[in-house]
């Protein structure tokens, strides 16, 4: 509840209200935002991430006490068990950013939401909590140790989260290595479909970053599910 | 010929590999008929475990085939896991109370509501788990956990149960009521297989015994059947008046060791157990070499042998 609730809306808060200070007004996609209306769409973004990992551990939890053996030989097929586990990441997704949202209406209620723009944060938080707990399954499948697992996990964690454009926009004079990762995260194409949906309006480009979301998405489901019909159990 | 559908169990030239290299199953082939249990005995590593792991749809077979009451164990996996039960050797728990755990089985099985909690009951009261219903499973000591590992998966009806290695961590008195448990349930049609590393178990509840060894099936037959095929050997068993010293035992092995048709010893307490075909023979060399030594016998026993030594007999040689 703290690694999905607590850490974002510290971030929200604390960074957000404490950074505002010393980050003036600036002008983003040609509208003029404050700091924690730019950050707010980040951390309601980054909540499919956590979802996803939230979702990985979940796998992981049943290896660790034997009850990924025992469900594999229950009345289902491996795809259920897969299912499974993308939906309580759905959910949570969902939930998450929920909160996130209600939160962030508090500190600053200049959001431009409209239904159809909505439409495209509620599409990219389901699909970005599929696309990343397929990530962390994929992972789990492929490490053979629980410390490995969570080794990667953190890597991950800041890696994806903070080579986004969760927490300060992408520009020229980004570090050119942060500019590439950042560029092939998922989490900022997520981000800025949330952010576009929330405080700059759905645009050609917003479409084109739900289409990309949706391939990659795609990709990693398909990986995923043929990864685990063919998993060897036991660790 | 015996149609498939009579079996509970098929197995033919079953082969799994891990890596390739080496079959952890090579080569295996058995049968169980149905409301028949069948034990499969070996040392560790044999490949009972992988070989239930094959069998209930956890590990693709490398070759071969097998199948679960007629269905074919590659085409019908899905269809195969709705009629089994598993009892796995490793502890699977989630973090809930044991009631919690018989819930969650009835619910994953789809057992109606009233049936589930009237079966919960009459399981707790038959595993002795009822004052234990509101632990969670992580506070159960070792054997208390596998009581709830074997009950909860009875609220579920099954044509073929597995179990590997149900009775461990249990105490004796449990032990005894979980087999005779399994007894009935096999009176009324249930097919079992199992496996475990206590003899004394396999020859008490199993109408059959598989032995094997490095994957491979090296005996079978009713427990009467091996001790006869294996029944040549017999078992001397001396008792001395004093528990052996290790120096005292180094004599004793060399002695024995002298002795002719001797295939094994084991020097236990008070207790000089040898194995072999002619002990009787050697015994008067054996009681010689003894006094020598100062050992007085207080008892000497010749027994036929038991599961345990047609075990070391087929397998350890």
């Amino acid at each position: 509840m703290f690694f999905m609730l607590g850490i974002p809306a510290f971030y929200l808060l604390v960074m957000g209200l404490m950074l505002q200070v010393i980050i003036p007004n600036f002008t983003y996609n040609g509208v003029s935002t404050s700091y924690i209306t730019f950050l707010a769409p980040g951390i309601v973004g980054m909540q499919a991430f956590t979802a996803g990992s939230i979702g990985g551990s979940m796998l992981w939890a049943d290896r660790r006490w034997g009850m990924f053996e025992q469900l594999l030989v229950g009345p289902f097929r491996r795809s259920d068990y897969l299912m499974g586990i993308m939906l309580v990441a759905v959910f949570f997704s969902l939930a998450g950013s929920a909160i996130m949202l209600v939160l962030a209406y508090f500190i600053s209620p200049y959001f431009n939401i409209t239904v159809f723009s909505s439409l495209f944060m509620v599409f990219s938080l389901i699909v970005g909590a599929i696309l990343f707990t397929s990530m962390f399954l994929i992972i789990s499948v492929l490490v053979r140790s629980m410390q490995a697992y969570n080794t990667i996990t953190i890597l991950l964690f800041f890696l994806i989260d903070f080579a986004s454009t969760a927490f300060y926009p992408i520009s020229s004079s980004t570090p050119i290595a942060l500019r590439w990762i950042s560029s092939v995260n998922p989490l900022t194409l997520i981000v800025n479909i949330v952010r576009d949906s929330m405080v700059y309006g759905v645009s050609g480009t917003t479409y084109i970053s739900s289409l990309v979301v949706l391939l990659v998405t795609m990709v990693l489901f398909v990986v995923s599910l043929k990864l685990y019909r063919n998993v060897r159990t036991g660790i | 010929m015996s149609d498939p559908q009579d079996y509970a169990i098929t197995v033919e030239n079953l082969v799994k590999s891990y890596d390739g290299v080496k079959n952890a199953v090579d080569g295996l082939s058995f049968q169980v008929k149905s409301g028949e249990i069948y034990g499969l005995l070996g040392r560790n590593g044999a490949g009972k475990s992988t070989t239930i792991k094959v069998l209930t749809t956890l590990m693709h077979p490398s070759s071969g085939s097998a199948s679960i009451c007629g269905l074919d164990l590659r085409r019908k996996a899905n269809h195969i896991r709705r009629m089994i039960g598993v009892v796995q050797q490793e502890e699977s728990f989630d973090f809930t109370t044991v009631e919690r755990n018989f819930s969650i089985y009835g619910m994953l099985w789809e057992v109606p509501r009233s049936i589930a909690e009237k079966r919960t009951e009459e399981l707790m009261e038959l595993f002795n788990l009822k004052e234990l219903r509101k632990k969670r499973s992580f506070e159960l000591s070792g054997g208390q956990k596998k009581r709830l590992q074997v009950a909860r998966e009875f609220v579920h009806d099954m044509k073929v149960l597995f179990l590997d290695e149900p009775t461990s961590g249990m105490d004796p008195i449990m032990r005894r009521e979980v087999l005779d448990f399994f007894r009935e349930k096999a009176k009324e049609g249930l097919s079992i297989l199992f496996t475990t590393q206590i003899l004394e178990e396999a020859d008490r509840l199993c109408d059959r015994i598989g032995i094997m060894d490095a994957g491979r099936l090296v005996a079978e037959g009713t427990a009467s059947e091996l001790k006869n095929r294996f029944g040549s050997m017999k078992k001397l068993v001396l008792t001395v008046s004093d528990e052996i010293a290790d120096g005292a035992a180094s004599n004793v092995r060399e002695i024995v060791s002298r002795a002719n048709g001797i295939e094994h010893l084991t020097i236990d307490g008070r207790n000089i157990i040898v194995l072999g075909n002619n002990v009787s023979r050697s015994l008067p060399s054996i009681l010689s070499g003894l006094s020598s030594i100062q050992l007085e016998i207080d008892q000497i026993n010749l027994e036929s042998p038991s599961l345990d030594d047609v075990f070391y007999e087929v397998v350890a040689k």
